[in-house]
C-alpha cells in the first residue's frame, strides 16, 4: 500500500534523545497563569445547587480551602464512577499512549502546551487512577523507582490543581476520539474529572452561576419571565417594522403542537437575537400557511445545559425542566432551536436521565408527514432537521436575494457534528437561503470540526488568551476561505458559537461576521402580507436597497 | 555583494534555522510537532510561523517600511500574544535571527544586520503591544456589547452613551 511507512522512515521518527525531566516532575511548579483559567465558582451559586464546600476561594492563592479529607473524598469518587461507568474503566486502562491524540486538540495546536495533548491531560488523572486503584501501580510504587517505571504518581495538592488547571483547557469537543484507535473519549475523561472537582468545591463560575441561575430561574443568565417575554416582544416590533408582519408568539399555550426551546442566548445575547427572530418569523409563516401551533414557554426558557459541564446529576435536574413543561402544555412534541452543547445533552443523555418520555408522540412533522425517527425516543427535533425537512418537501417560499450579500461558511459545532451526527442539514439549509457557500478545508469541518475554543463553559472573559489560542485552528480554516472565496459570514448552529466566534472573528479574522442559521432563513423566507422590505434583521439595508438609505 | 543580496542569496539557509530557532522557543515534546511541515490547516502554529519569518526575510532584502514588518510580523505575533510567553519571550525569537546570520554571512554585514534586526524587533514590539491591546479590549467590552447591547436595543436598560457625557460635560 501506498501509505505504507518505510522501515527507514519508521527509524526515522524515533527520537534516542534523552527526555530533559520526568513530565511528573512539573507538578511541583504548575503555574496557573491568567488568562488562562476561569474565575472560582461564587460561594452562593454553589450552596443554591446544595453542591460541596461552598466557600470563597481564588484559584492563585495557596489555600484552595479544601476539606480536610478532600484526597479521601476524590478517591472514593473514582472509585465510585469506575464501578458505576464502564466507558471510564476502560478508558483509564486502555489508552496505549499512542499519541494519535496528540497533534489534534485545538487548546494543544494554539497554546502548544504539551499538557493539552489529550494522551497527556488525561494522563494527568490516569497516573493517580494507577497509582492508587490497579494491582501493577500499588506493587510498582513500594519499589524504589517503581512509580516512574508505571507512571504513577499519588494524589497530591500540586497533582491536583494541575488537573484542575488543564480539565479547564479541555472543551470535551472530541476531537481527539475521532483519531483515538481506540474510541477513548478523552471528553468523558473531561466530564469525570469536573464531576470529582465539584465533590471538593472546585467549580468555575462562569458554570457554576448559570447552573445556579437555570436551577433557579430557568435561563443561564437569570431572566425572569417578564423579561424573557419583553424580550420576544420587542424583536416582534422589531419584525414588524422590517416586514409589516406581527410576529407574536404564544407562551405556556396549553395543547399547542410543539413546545420550542432554545438557549437563552439566543433571546439575550447578540447576534444570536438575530436567529430567534428567525425563529418567530418561521413560527409566523407556519401558522399562517398550515395552521401549525408552536408555544414558547418561560419556564423551559433555556436549551442549553451547563449542569453538562458539572456532573450528571446536575444535568438531569436541568434537563428535567423540557420534559416537564411538555408534559404540562400536552403538546406533542418538543422542537430544538439551535444551539450546541444542548444537543449532546439531548441525543445522549436526556432519554435515559430523564425518559422514557411516553407522554409524548414520536415527533412527526404535520406539515409534510417526515417521522424522526432519530428522535423516536427523545422526542425533540432539532430545528434545522425541521426546516431542511419543510425546504426538501417545498413548503416554504424563499427568496435567495435577500441573503445576496452574505458569503457564507459553516462551521460545525462540535456537539451536533460529533455528538449528534448533525452535517448535511445546515448546509442544505444554507444552500436553500443562500446562493454563495464555500466549505473551509475538509480537515477542519464535519467530523474534524475544529471546536471554537470556548464551550464545556469556558466561554468567560477572565480567559481570553486560552479562547483565543484555543480558537486559532478555527481561524485559520476561517481566514483561508475568506481571503481565498471573500467568504464574510461564519454560519452556525451554536449559541455559545455565535457569541465565542463572533470574538474570534474580531481578534483573527475581523472582517467576517457570525450569523446563525435561521436568521438567515429569516430573511428568505416570504411571509403572507409582508410589505416589501428594504432591511434584514439586524436594520441593514438588503442587497440592492442600499441606495434608499 | 550588499546585505540586502546576502539575505536574498542565504534566504533558505537562514528561513530554516530562524524558524527552528523561533519553534525551539516552545516545550520540546510541543517542538516536535509544531515544528513539523505538515498542512496548515493541522498544524497552523508551524505554518504560520515559517509563512510571517519568510516575508519578512523577504522584505529585509528589498526596500521596506516599517508598517511593512508589523503587517509581515503580525500573524505570528499575534499567536505568541495569547500563549505562555512573557513578552520578552514573545518577541524574542526575532533577536536569534542575529546569531543566525552571523553564521551565514561575511563579518562586514554583521553590524548592519544587528541593526536591521533591530528594527525588526522594534516593529515586533510594536505589533506585540497592539496584539495585547486587543485581547484587553475584547476583555473589556465582549459582554458588554453581546448582552447589554440587545437589552438596551430591547429598551430594557438605559446607559448614557460616551457622546451624552461628553455633552455633559460641555454643557
Amino acid at each position: 500500500m501506498a501509505d505504507e511507512i518505510t522501515p527507514d522512515e519508521l527509524l526515522d521518527k524515533i527520537d534516542y534523545g534523552t527526555p530533559s525531566g520526568d513530565w511528573m516532575d512539573t507538578t511541583k511548579s504548575v503555574q496557573i497563569r491568567p488568562g488562562m483559567y476561569c474565575y472560582a465558582a461564587k460561594a452562593e451559586s454553589v450552596e443554591t445547587l446544595g453542591l460541596p464546600n461552598a466557600r470563597p476561594w481564588n484559584p492563585v492563592e495557596d489555600d484552595w480551602k479544601l476539606p480536610d479529607d478532600w484526597q479521601q473524598i476524590l478517591h472514593e469518587g473514582i472509585k465510585e464512577r469506575l464501578e458505576r461507568f464502564r466507558t471510564f474503566k476502560i478508558f483509564m486502562d486502555v489508552c496505549v499512549r499512542c499519541g494519535a491524540c496528540a497533534d489534534k486538540c485545538h487548546f494543544f495546536l494554539g497554546t502548544g502546551d504539551p499538557k493539552n495533548m489529550p494522551v497527556l491531560r488525561s494522563e494527568l488523572l490516569r497516573s493517580v487512577y494507577r497509582n492508587d486503584f490497579t494491582t501493577a501501580g500499588k506493587i510498582l510504587q513500594k519499589i524504589p523507582g517503581g512509580q516512574r517505571l508505571g507512571g504513577n504518581r499519588p494524589l497530591t495538592l500540586d497533582a491536583l490543581k494541575e488537573m484542575w488547571y488543564y480539565f479547564f483547557q479541555c472543551t470535551e469537543c472530541r476531537r481527539c476520539s475521532v483519531f483515538c484507535p481506540y474510541g477513548i473519549d478523552t471528553a468523558e475523561i473531561t466530564i469525570m474529572a469536573r464531576e470529582l472537582f465539584n465533590l471538593i468545591g472546585l467549580n468555575i463560575d462562569w458554570i457554576a452561576t448559570p447552573v445556579s441561575n437555570c436551577y433557579q430561574t430557568g435561563n443561564h443568565l437569570g431572566i425572569q419571565p417578564h423579561a424573557f417575554k419583553d424580550m420576544l416582544e420587542f424583536f416582534v416590533e422589531d419584525i414588524e417594522d422590517i416586514t409589516g408582519v406581527d410576529c407574536t408568539p404564544n407562551f405556556q399555550k396549553k395543547g399547542a403542537d410543539i413546545l420550542f426551546i432554545t438557549p437563552s442566548g439566543d433571546v439575550f445575547a447578540d447576534p444570536g437575537t438575530y436567529t430567534c427572530q428567525g425563529y418567530l418569523i418561521l413560527f409566523q409563516y407556519l401558522k399562517e400557511k398550515y395552521g401549525l401551533d408552536v408555544t414558547w414557554s418561560t419556564y423551559a426558557s433555556e436549551g442549553g445545559n451547563f449542569g453538562f459541564f458539572t456532573s450528571h446529576e446536575t444535568m438531569k435536574r436541568l434537563n428535567a425542566k423540557m420534559y416537564a413543561e411538555a408534559k404540562r402544555l400536552g403538546v406533542k412534541w418538543i422542537l430544538g432551536g439551535e444551539c450546541g452543547h444542548m444537543w449532546r445533552v439531548i441525543h445522549q443523555y436526556m432519554d435515559t436521565m430523564n425518559g422514557p418520555a411516553d407522554f409524548l408522540e414520536v415527533p412527526v412533522n404535520p406539515i409534510t408527514g417526515t417521522r424522526f425517527d432519530n428522535a423516536a425516543s427523545t422526542k425533540m427535533v432539532h430545528i434545522t432537521e425541521f426546516t431542511a425537512d419543510l425546504i426538501k418537501h417545498g413548503k416554504l417560499e424563499l427568496d435567495k436575494s435577500r441573503n445576496a450579500n452574505r458569503i457564507m461558511t459553516f462551521h460545525d459545532s462540535c456537539n451536533p457534528a460529533r455528538g449528534m451526527g448533525l452535517l448535511d442539514e445546515p448546509r442544505y439549509v444554507i444552500n436553500n437561503v443562500c446562493d454563495n457557500f464555500y466549505e473551509m478545508p475538509p480537515n477542519t469541518i464535519r467530523e474534524n470540526t475544529f471546536c471554537c475554543g470556548s464551550g464545556a463553559g469556558l466561554n468567560a472573559g477572565e480567559n481570553m488568551e486560552l479562547r483565543m489560542a484555543g480558537a486559532l485552528p478555527r481561524a485559520t480554516a476561517l481566514k483561508f476561505v475568506h481571503e481565498k472565496f471573500g467568504v464574510n459570514t461564519l454560519g452556525t448552529i451554536c449559541a455559545i458559537d455565535r457569541a465565542a466566534l463572533s470574538t474570534l472573528c474580531e481578534y483573527w479574522v475581523p472582517d467576517v461576521e457570525v450569523a446563525g442559521i435561521h436568521e438567515l432563513v429569516g430573511n428568505a423566507l416570504i411571509l403572507p402580507g409582508e410589505k416589501e422590505r428594504t432591511e434584514d434583521l439586524r436594520m441593514e439595508p438588503l442587497p440592492g436597497c442600499e441606495e434608499e438609505e | 555583494m550588499t546585505l540586502k543580496q546576502t539575505i536574498e542569496d542565504n534566504h533558505t539557509i537562514l528561513l530554516k534555522k530562524w524558524f527552528q530557532a523561533t519553534i525551539d522557543t516552545y516545550p520540546a515534546q510541543s517542538a516536535k510537532i509544531l515544528g513539523k511541515d505538515v498542512d496548515r490547516f493541522d498544524n497552523p502554529v508551524g505554518a504560520v510561523t515559517r509563512e510571517s519569518l519568510e516575508d519578512i526575510l523577504h522584505l529585509l532584502a528589498s526596500d521596506y517600511t516599517s508598517d511593512a514588518l508589523e503587517k509581515a510580523l503580525d500573524p505570528v505575533i499575534r499567536i505568541r500574544a495569547v500563549q505562555a510567553f512573557s513578552a520578552a519571550d514573545a518577541v524574542s525569537f526575532i533577536l536569534a535571527l542575529k546569531n543566525i546570520g552571523e553564521t551565514v554571512m561575511d563579518s562586514s554585514f554583521f553590524r548592519e544586520f544587528d541593526r536591521m534586526v533591530d528594527q525588526v524587533l522594534l516593529a515586533g514590539f510594536n505589533r506585540l503591544m497592539k496584539c495585547r491591546e486587543d485581547i484587553f479590549l475584547l476583555k473589556a467590552t465582549e459582554s458588554k456589547r453581546r448582552i447589554h447591547a440587545a437589552f438596551e436595543r430591547a429598551g430594557l436598560v438605559k446607559e448614557l452613551k460616551e457622546e451624552d457625557l461628553l455633552g455633559s460635560k460641555k454643557s
